[in-house]
This record gives structure tokens, sequence and C-alpha cells, in this order.
């Protein structure tokens, strides 16, 4: 009997270490906004997914994996759209895809920070995202902006300076899966 | 003259709106893409008919400067300028709400032409000329 007992009582405490252990997952909202603005264009891409696992109380646990279809950005301009997807910005039908991976999430003075990699043509690189996390009920929004230098994803002509930057802003709202 | 040619303006622009309008609702039902939002039905007619209005000063003032030749003078300006003025619809910057931005020239740059194409068609009911041997 007692071993039955303690059978159970381990079980029920793995259970809740297992559940404590789980980040809360996120699934992306329809009306999210992925901008982005450099001196000589701005748009959006209109196609974002992703799996999204975040817990305040367990940042250990939560990561982004998230991806950005290239073929849907919208400059507002047709001949603009063709020329960020052809072979001297973005190349579209070589690289398809905008991913960022997190590896790690922490808590900073004014909001949160992801650190993790941002693919894009074909390249690797670390970055900081700095976000800011509302929940409300059973959903919330994520929205941050950063910088990213497109020289150094080899987009476009090379450049240097504000020429070279392009400010992304991110709002995703997010209903708890 | 310049009666007549107000007249014609005026006339040959509707027209011209009237056809960028049919054109428009073919255009949304074969591709299936509504610009009614940056390309509204009063903006196309108004933008015909001021067309057709600038036409009829530009031939007026043709005449006086150039007397015989105006017509000719007239003529190739119009032409010119219609074709010019479809490099607006190629560089325009839609709302980022609006989709595929890339089928928007194809809407606006023919109605570029329609008033043009109205005061030409139009022209001999208005303004009849002696062919001269």
């Amino acid at each position: 009997m007692k071993k039955i007992i303690f059978s159970f009582a381990t079980l029920l405490a793995l259970t809740a270490v297992f559940a404590f252990s789980v980040a809360k997952s996120w699934e992306i909202k329809k009306d999210y906004s992925i901008k982005f603005t450099n001196d000589d264009a701005e748009g959006i891409f209109k196609t974002f997914t992703g799996s999204i696992v975040f817990d305040e109380q367990n940042l250990a646990a939560s990561k982004f994996s998230v991806s950005i279809d290239v073929n849907s950005i919208n400059t507002g301009n047709g001949m603009q759209n063709k020329h960020a997807k052809g072979e001297e910005w973005f190349d579209a039908a070589k690289y398809p895809q905008i991913v960022f991976n997190s590896t790690k999430i922490a808590k900073t003075g004014t909001g949160w920070q992801a650190t993790g990699t941002l693919e894009m043509h074909g390249v690797k690189k670390e970055i900081n995202i700095p976000f800011a996390f509302v929940p409300k009920g059973n959903e919330a929004v994520f929205s941050g902006t950063f910088t990213v230098n497109r020289s150094d994803y080899g987009i476009g002509k090379p450049a240097t300076g504000t020429g070279a930057l392009v400010k992304i802003e991110v709002y995703v709202p997010v209903t708890k899966k | 003259m310049f009666k007549r040619a107000f007249l014609l303006g005026i006339v040959s622009g509707a027209l011209a709106g009237v056809a960028s309008l049919v054109y428009a609702w073919r255009y949304r039902e074969a591709l299936g893409v509504d610009f009614s939002t940056v390309a509204a039905t009063t903006s196309i007619i108004a933008a015909s008919v001021g067309g057709g209005v600038l036409a009829a000063l530009g031939y007026v003032l043709s005449y006086k400067l150039w007397k015989d030749k105006g017509e000719i003078i007239f003529n190739l300006v119009f032409t010119i300028l219609s074709f010019a003025s479809i490099l607006a619809p190629l560089a325009v910057r839609l709302p980022l709400d609006v989709e595929m931005p890339e089928l928007f020239p194809g809407l606006t740059v023919p109605m570029h032409f329609f008033p043009a194409l109205g005061w030409f068609t139009l022209k001999p009911l208005f303004i009849k000329q002696e062919i001269k041997n």
C-alpha cells in the first residue's frame, strides 16, 4: 500500500514539475503587422508564421521560431515589389523565407529581449530584438522595433550609414493555445 | 471657337470618363482586383472631364499662337502629354493595404489615353475644318 501511495505521490510531483516547466504557447492572430522602413523604401510583409512559446515566469522554456514569406512583400508599388524580390535585393526565388529562431529570452529594464539568429538572403547573424509583451486575459500583444543593416546580409547595393539601416516594426497579437 | 472647343472638351472628357468606368468594371470582373479606394468613380470622372477642359484650353491657345499650324502642334502635344502621363500610375505608391499594386498600371494606363481618344473622335462633330486643296 505504501508503495502505491509513494508511486502516486512521485507521479503527482513529476506532473507538477512538468506542468511548470512547459511555457505557454501562443497562436498568432491575423491582424499582425511587419513593417520596414529605410531611406529609400518602406513597406510590409503580409505573410508571417511560426511558433511562439513565451512565459514571463519561465524564460528558459520560452522560444520564438518565426518566418516571413519574402514573396509577400508589399511596398505599394508593383515595380518596386518586383525589384525587391529580384536577385539584387531579397532574391526571393533562391531565399523565399526570412527566419528568426531565438536562443535566449531575457528580461530588460523596459521590457524583454530575444537573442537569436536571423537568417535573411542566405546569411545568418545573431541579433537582439527588444520587445514589449502586453497580456490581457487569454490574449496578448508582442511588439518591438529594431534595426538591421541590410549590407550585413548582402541585400541590395552595398551601402554605409543610414542608407543601409532598415527599421523593422513588429506588432503581433496572439491568443493562448 | 472657344465655346465649341470648351463644349468638345467637356463632352469628350465625360465620354472618356464613362469609357474608363466601363473599363474599370471589366478589369475588376476579369482580374478580381478592386482599386476603388484609390481610383474612385468620382475621381475618374473628374480627372477625365478636367483633362478634356485642359485640352480645350490648349487647343484654343495653340490656334492663337500658331494659327494654321496650331492644329497639328496641339495634336502632337496632346498625344505626347497623354503618353508621358502614364509615368504617374507606374510610379505611384499605393496605400499598403491595397492588394496587388502590380495590377494598378494595367487599370489606369489605358485610361490616360481615353480623353485624347474622345477628343479626336468627337472633334469633327464640334469643330468643322475646310479641306484645302
